[in-house]
């Protein structure tokens, strides 16, 4: 799948209506909340188990563990960090299955990949690199990248979504991110960063 | 620990806008005096800006049509599993009373008070009705999930 330069961010989240009629198992409304988070959960996804075909089965376990688990959320809480925590869950069991997927914190889990033509042709050089380093990181540092840039979680959310502790969250945050300027800084000079 | 060590642990939580007043406060008033450190500072701004900008995987077209119709198919068998239950309570209950009401009859036709044989010879057979119902609700359950 080609990846395109769009942004998800503004997405409306679910109303309480909605929230309503998913309790009540209405198939048309959680037909509506699946296309509404379906860039931004496939995103998570993709970011955290980096194979399209597993983020695409991760997508729809987690929509059929939302449609079981409906009951159980509690509208006190965001929906966005409750669906992510779900999607966490479904891809952390997958992570720990693989073999060769650290899920320990570590600055470099893989050798980045060196980014393909067409995306290097369609994002600039930097943004392509940029990507495929973080996909070298270790999932946890992959994922509160992706909560924190992408979805623009705050700190307890993202230590809700991934049930982690906020001086974890903190720490694993500012270790990728360093770990990211020291390969960013041995390619490029300061002044081409931006 | 120094300062400038201090302040340098929090850069990059700076520069991801995780800090809180104060802790921001420190970092700007340190970088203002530290060169180091703003370059620092600089570096990992530029790369909290490119992540924001990285380019977003797209779903595939029919991803959302393949998940809509798994979730419609839970959806259905959730509400058939739910009406099973039902349907098994309300069996269960239809034949406990109708074994209730042969009470009178069964001791016109024996002439006896023999409640043990008359317990047996309905309630029993009331809850395996009932069983029977479960059984058939939750195969269906099954067989539905096997076909997803």
């Amino acid at each position: 799948m080609i990846d395109q330069a769009a942004h998800f961010e503004d997405v409306p989240v679910a109303e309480p209506d909605e929230i309503a009629r998913l309790r009540r198992r209405d198939s048309a409304a959680l037909a509506s909340v699946v296309a509404r988070y379906q860039h931004r959960l496939y995103r998570y996804l993709r970011r955290l188990v980096r194979e399209p075909a597993a983020a695409d089965d991760l997508f729809q376990q987690t929509w059929l563990n939302v449609a079981r688990q409906i009951g159980r959320y509690d509208s006190r809480r965001g929906f966005d960090t409750w669906l992510f925590a779900i999607a966490h869950n479904a891809a952390m069991d997958l992570l720990r299955r693989k073999t060769g997927e650290s899920l320990e914190e570590s600055g470099r889990a893989l050798a980045a990949a060196e980014p393909d033509a067409l995306s290097a042709a369609m994002a600039s050089e930097r943004t392509a690199i940029l990507s495929s380093e973080m996909a070298g990181l270790s999932a946890p540092y992959r994922e509160v990248l992706t909560l924190r840039f992408e979805e623009g979680m705050k700190l307890e959310e993202i230590a809700e979504v991934t049930r982690a502790p906020l001086s974890t969250v903190k720490s694993r945050v500012g270790r990728a991110l360093e770990t990211l300027r020291e390969q960013m800084t041995a390619r490029y000079r300061k002044e081409d960063l931006l | 620990m120094t300062t400038h060590e201090t302040i340098r642990q929090l850069l990059a939580l700076s520069a991801a806008g995780l800090l809180d007043a104060a802790d921001e406060r420190r970092v700007r008033e340190h970088v203002r005096e530290c060169a180091e450190c703003a370059t620092a500072l600089d570096d990992l701004a530029a790369v909290s800006a490119g992540l924001g900008r990285l380019p977003t995987p797209m779903a595939p077209p029919d991803l959302l049509a393949r998940t809509e119709a798994r979730v419609a198919a839970e959806l259905a068998a959730q509400a058939g599993l739910r009406h099973g239950a039902l349907l098994a309570v309300a069996a269960g209950l239809f034949a406990w009373m109708a074994a209730l009401t042969t009470w009178g009859l069964y001791r016109l036709l024996t002439g006896s008070a023999g409640w043990l044989a008359w317990l047996v010879l309905t309630t029993v057979p009331a809850y395996m009705a009932a069983g029977a119902v479960a059984v058939m609700f939750a195969s269906r359950r099954r067989l539905e999930k096997s076909l997803l």
